[in-house]
């Protein structure tokens, strides 16, 4: 059998790369990959612990994160869609009309 | 989880009988297609490479593989040379949760005898009538006025073959001298006939199908041209609308089994409706009424799935030159053509699973040997080639469907029907109906 | 011992699938190793002893979620529009920081979760998680179905370009197409391919 901590240094590892990538980039999309990836490694974290407990919590809750993971993603793609025909850009640099 | 090397070596055993027979119905499907179209549209189909043009499938493979593989220079050449592997390997690895006959017991040990040399004499004299047969026949058809030669030659070279066959099998049986027993190292197991008979089986199914769609949304973006893309994308939009009605109408037949997985199905299709206290009818799921609406919604969900008519608008051959295989050739559009067969021998083999009792055959209680084994193997290779016939058929008499019609009843009509299918099976099992 | 050797095999693909999403330019293949990362992922899925969960993962995120960003990204012809580089102060700045931050979760993963794994299968599959989804969390269940129908509604209005329904007087000339009509939505402009 293969130790939790694996599976959750493996998550962490994941997670770091989103971070890296969500702060370095600035393409809209690639941002918004970077953090369907964090989602993802914390998706790893409940299941290694639900695995380790016993607990059928985490898949459960796993479950409700990918239903609501496909609903934000849907909604965030309509709204990279109008930004980018308003701007002509997906440069997020660019989306500063209300800064002050 | 414990296995040795006989397990090892029967599983690789399976997975090259199941490969071999999956790249095999390609070319065996070019000539139905050929032919049946043919058949149906009132002309001959290829006729002249091979008796019945058996060989022009042969014939196509070549010139697949010795044309020039050009690569547009505008293409993302990395994508452009992976994306036929994309639509390929769904298609073959949904394979492997179907399960194709009935699960037996291997005999401890093979006798051989009087009885080998008797099937060995019967079959040297089946062998040598047909060859004598088939050299008669190629040589009235060598004298004929339009003659091919080509024709000519491969029926000499059969007939031959088989002359020899049959002076080997003669040999075999001279050869046995005594009668004894060879011993099977993996005798006694029991040898499932499924690849991999995973837990929750037909999700692992619809979780392969699903990813057929990059291979083709990636082909018509990698092209860099805008036939090919907008053929990609409506291909795939397509293909995400029907995969819900897909999965939806095949909760039914996993409700009425109890389980997700594919064995349970079949095995639940293996007992007898009884009618009226003497007819038996065999327990399809095909000969129940509840499950008629979600066979057809499957069955046309199916055809959307594999982008055959009546949905291949994305692949049009009027309208849009060729879709999302525009730019492709040689090699590259065999694998999409393949793809494409491949896709449609697992669907009819999912829907035969699902619907169709699987590898039960009618109304015989197949036993856990050998022999229940081949005849389960025969029922189901039937059932799947009938089921691949009737994808020929509609193909050549039923006109395109046009895309937004297409968009509209795969969201409109095939998924309100798939739910409330799903609500009058659950009715049907409540009242214990079924 | 095969285990192990799945294990390794597979998260070795998530990472290197994830680090080619942040640092290669092209958007494109991007969201594609991102699919293969979440196909490794379901991989892992399967190693937890969560196999509807893995099929789950592969049917929605590789095959549903990440099909809507390709196609996002292609129908507004993406990789074309060129992303300027980021400020060198700021890819210092991110770099470090997450590589700090990821030294000292891992450090402190490592240091203080030395579990033991208790006895017996994790019994996880259809039926169990059917069973707690019908009874204990029935009321997210429900929740969650009438968000997903906000998603939809909202998605469709975000995405509409000059409103949704144009209510159209009778005589009235039908609305005029958006000036990025469908040849730009294809990469074509009236001189000719976008470069």
């Amino acid at each position: 059998m293969i130790p939790t901590s694996w599976f959750l240094i493996l998550s962490a590892i994941l997670f770091t790369i989103g971070v890296c990538g969500f702060l370095t980039r600035k393409n809209g999309i690639t941002m918004f990959m970077c953090v369907e990836l964090m989602v993802n490694a914390v998706n790893l974290t409940f299941l290694a612990y639900a695995r380790q407990f016993h607990q059928l919590h985490g898949l459960i809750f796993v479950f409700f994160v990918m239903a609501i993971a496909a609903a934000e993603a849907a909604v965030g793609l309509a709204i990279f869609i109008s930004l980018f025909h308003h701007r002509e850009t997906i440069d997020v640099d660019e989306a500063n009309l209300m800064r002050w | 989880m414990t296995f040795d090397r006989v397990d090892v070596v029967l599983e690789i055993v399976k997975i090259a009988l199941i490969v071999g027979l999956l790249l095999n119905v390609v070319p065996i499907m070019v000539w139905v297609e050929r032919r049946g179209s043919a058949l149906i549209q009132d002309r001959l189909g290829p006729n002249r490479v091979g008796p019945f043009g058996l060989i022009q499938s042969m014939a196509d493979a070549l010139k697949f593989i010795l044309k020039e593989d050009v690569i547009p220079l505008q293409a993302h050449k990395w994508l452009y040379t992976i994306a036929p592997m994309f639509g390929l390997i769904p298609a073959m690895t949904t394979i492997a949760v179907v399960p194709w006959g009935r699960p037996f017991f291997i005999p401890t040990e093979i006798v051989y005898g009087p009885r080998v040399s008797g099937v060995c004499i019967i079959g040297a004299a089946i062998l040598a009538i047909l060859a004598i047969v088939l050299g008669g026949a190629t040589a009235k058809y060598h004298r004929k006025p339009n003659y091919s030669k080509l024709n000519f030659t491969i029926g000499a070279i059969v007939a031959v073959s088989l002359f020899l066959g049959a002076l080997a099998l003669i040999g075999i049986m001279l050869g046995i001298k005594t009668a004894g027993a060879v011993h099977l190292p993996g005798g006694g197991r029991l040898f499932e006939p499924i690849i991999a008979d995973v837990n929750v089986g037909i999700l692992l199914i619809f979780a392969l199908a699903s990813l057929g769609v990059y291979g083709i949304v990636t082909a018509g973006w990698a092209s860099s041209n805008k036939f090919s893309l907008f053929g990609g994308i409506r291909a795939s939009a397509q293909m995400i609308s029907y995969e819900l009605s897909l999965a939806l109408a095949a909760v039914s037949a996993l409700m009425v089994a109890g389980s997700l997985r594919l064995t349970d199905i079949v095995t639940r299709q293996t007992g007898y409706f009884v009618l009226a206290d003497t007819v038996k009818i065999p327990a399809w799921n095909c000969f129940s009424p509840a499950m008629w609406l979600s066979m057809i919604v499957f069955v046309v969900s199916a055809f959307a799935e594999t982008n055959r008519l009546p949905f291949d608008f994305a692949e049009a051959e009027a309208e849009l030159v060729a879709g999302y295989h525009t730019e492709y050739s040689s090699m590259k559009f065999a694998m999409f053509f393949m793809s494409e067969y491949i896709a449609m021998t697992t669907m009819s083999a999912l829907v035969v699973t699902l619907f169709f009792g699987g590898w039960d055959v009618p109304w015989y209680n197949e036993p856990a040997t050998v022999t229940g084994f081949l005849l389960s193997a025969i029922a189901f290779l039937a059932k799947v080639s009938f089921l691949l016939f009737v994808f020929v058929w509609v193909r050549w008499t039923i006109p395109r469907l046009k895309y937004d019609i297409l968009m509209k009843i795969g969201w409109k009509v095939f998924l309100p029907l798939a739910v409330a299918n799903i609500v009058l099976v659950a009715w049907f099992i409540a009242a214990r109906w079924i | 011992m095969i285990e192990f050797a799945v294990f390794f095999f597979f998260a070795a693909i998530a990472v290197i699938f994830a680090l080619v999403v942040i640092l290669h330019r092209n958007t494109v293949v991007g969201a594609l190793s991102l699919v293969a990362s979440f196909f490794a992922l379901a991989v892992m899925y399967v190693l937890l002893d969560a196999p509807f969960l893995a099929a789950l993962q592969v049917i929605v995120y590789a095959g549903a979620i990440m099909v809507l960003f390709l196609f996002v990204i292609m129908l507004l012809n993406l990789q074309h529009v060129s992303e300027p580089a980021t400020r060198p102060i700021q890819q210092f700045l991110g770099y470090a920081g997450s590589a700090f931050f990821g030294i000292a979760l891992v450090y402190y993963l490592v240091k203080y979760t030395v579990l033991q794994l208790p006895p017996g299968p994790f019994l996880s599959d259809a039926r169990a998680i059917g069973v707690a989804l019908f009874e204990a969390y029935i009321f997210p269940f429900e929740m969650v179905s009438i968000l997903l129908l906000a998603a939809i509604v909202g998605a469709l209005l975000l995405s509409a370009r000059r409103g949704v329904i144009p209510s159209r007087k009778d005589g009235e000339e039908p609305p005029a197409r958006a000036t990025r009509g469908s040849l730009a939505t294809l990469g074509m402009t009236e001189e000719g391919p976008l470069p």
